[in-house]
């Protein structure tokens, strides 16, 4: 029978604590690129114009249908950067699709009526069309910002120095990878479950009036 | 002096409007006077509703002309698309009410009718409050200002899109099959509130399936059939003896059905 031993792992607490602050950061900063570019994407694709479609929908399937893995290994520039945009822009397929779904999903006549007081087309969008958009979106944001959380750990691979790579590191030092590894595993999870309490408590908000 | 010879608050001239192969008006032209109520009759698919759309041009026809006050708008060969700055110059004077409600949901009863006044007429906050609360009041909802759309009848719903629409000033009011959702209990409430509209001169063009209530509230009856305005008349005329063997026909499908 196996022999669990934590305590193996005392000297190495501040490397985990070091490469959740990488994760975090990647998750965080990829995560705000990604809305950036997927609700400009997505925005276009609903409302931009017809030139604009097919480009945009190849980008997307691109970065859809590829392994992340070979998209940051497929960047050749320093593995920081290469890791920022590759997240950025993989992120930013996933949401362009959450936002044009939400947008399409409200109600055609939600456009007619803020047409028929004599709002322009910008002003319905956002004052009538995305908030409506925004609280469909909810759940498969949250979903796809979980995800993008984990997909941080394919950086290891390229050596970037996040969660998972330090739990590499740690391994190869301690001989414990059971350990190891159910710890990293904990606090992923320490980190992630709030963020689906969050996402209800705001999915809830949100939809006070129905 | 005859509704067509005052000088009319809006007029469609020779309006043609197809989706595809599908030719839905064949050239329509109407003139509305200031404090006319005129309806719209006709078996679904005879363009009425096509019609009341290409009044505030959510729908663009093909051909022919559409004035109202200082918007003038003419489509057809070598006439460029109007703009969506211009349509929503339009669209401040010419309110319109769907079948659908389409009330905002994200927004309570007070906000839907706000909206406008404050976003689009760039009124301040405190007196579009103040005309949405009267404008509840107008349409017997006061007590729903703070309400969300989902909490409220369809009969509410409907006179808070009524509000709403009120709420720009619109020179003409377009009302689009605006009972033909609702359960026959609450027809009546809205009816009424058009009714009341009509007492007070507003100028409105409605299409309904409402028979009685056309034949009691309206200056003029439009017949419309296969894409054309078949008959055009006082109630007399239209409803009361038509010549018309279509219009007969469609008439005597609403014996027994009547109410209003």
């Amino acid at each position: 029978m196996y022999a669990w031993d934590f305590a193996a792992l005392k000297p190495y607490w501040s490397l985990i604590w070091q490469g959740l602050g990488v994760t975090l950061f990647y998750t965080a900063t990829t995560v705000l690129a990604g809305l950036l570019i997927g609700l400009i994407v997505g925005i276009l694709r609903t409302a931009g114009p017809r030139w604009a479609s097919m480009p945009l929908r190849a980008y997307i399937e691109t970065f859809r249908c590829t392994p992340l893995l070979v998209q940051l290994i497929g960047v050749d520039m320093s593995a920081a950067m290469a890791c920022f945009i590759a997240l950025s822009l993989y992120a930013g397929a996933f949401y362009a699709e959450i936002f044009r779904g939400g947008i399409e999903a409200v109600d055609r006549g939600q456009w007619e009526a803020g047409r028929a007081i004599g709002m322009r087309r910008s002003k319905i969008f956002r004052r009538i069309v995305l908030p409506q958009a925004i609280q469909v979106m909810i759940p498969a944001f949250i979903s796809q910002t979980i995800l993008q959380l984990k997909n941080t750990s394919l950086v290891s691979v390229v050596a970037v120095g996040d969660l998972l790579y330090q739990g590499t590191v740690i391994t190869a030092a301690s001989y414990r990878p059971l350990e190891v590894y159910t710890t990293i595993a904990v606090v992923y999870f320490i980190v992630l479950f709030p963020l689906t309490l969050v996402a209800d408590r705001l999915e809830r908000r949100l939809g006070a009036h129905r | 002096m005859s509704a067509a010879e005052r000088e009319p608050t809006l007029s469609v001239t020779d309006l043609h409007k197809s989706y595809g192969t599908l030719h839905v008006l064949k050239g329509v032209s109407l003139s509305v006077a200031r404090g006319e109520v005129v309806t719209l009759i006709g078996a679904s698919g005879s363009g009425k509703s096509t019609l009341l759309r290409c009044m505030n041009l959510l729908e663009l026809p093909q051909a022919g002309a559409l004035q109202t006050g200082r918007h003038r708008f003419a489509f057809g060969k070598g006439q460029p698309l109007p703009r969506d700055a211009e349509l929503a110059l339009l669209r401040r004077d010419v309110g319109m009410v769907f079948q659908h409600f389409n009330l905002f949901p994200h927004m309570t009863a007070l906000q839907n009718v706000t909206e406008g006044p404050i976003q689009v007429r760039n009124m301040s906050k405190a007196e579009s409050i103040e005309l949405g609360r009267g404008l509840l009041a107008k349409v017997g909802l006061a007590d729903k200002a703070d309400t969300f759309p989902a909490k409220l009848s369809g009969g509410q719903k409907q006179r808070v899109a009524i509000a709403r629409a009120l709420a720009m000033k619109p020179d003409v009011m377009l009302f689009d099959e605006v009972t033909s959702a609702l359960d026959p209990e609450l027809v009546q409430e809205v009816l009424t509130v058009i009714r009341e509209l009509a007492a007070e001169g507003m100028t409105m063009i409605l299409v309904t399936h409402e028979m009685a209530f056309a034949a009691d509230v309206s200056t003029r009856v439009g017949f419309m059939n296969d894409g054309i305005l078949a008959e055009l008349g006082s109630v007399e005329e239209v409803i009361r003896r038509p010549q018309n063997p279509r219009l007969i026909a469609f008439l005597n499908r609403f014996h027994g059905s009547r109410s209003g």
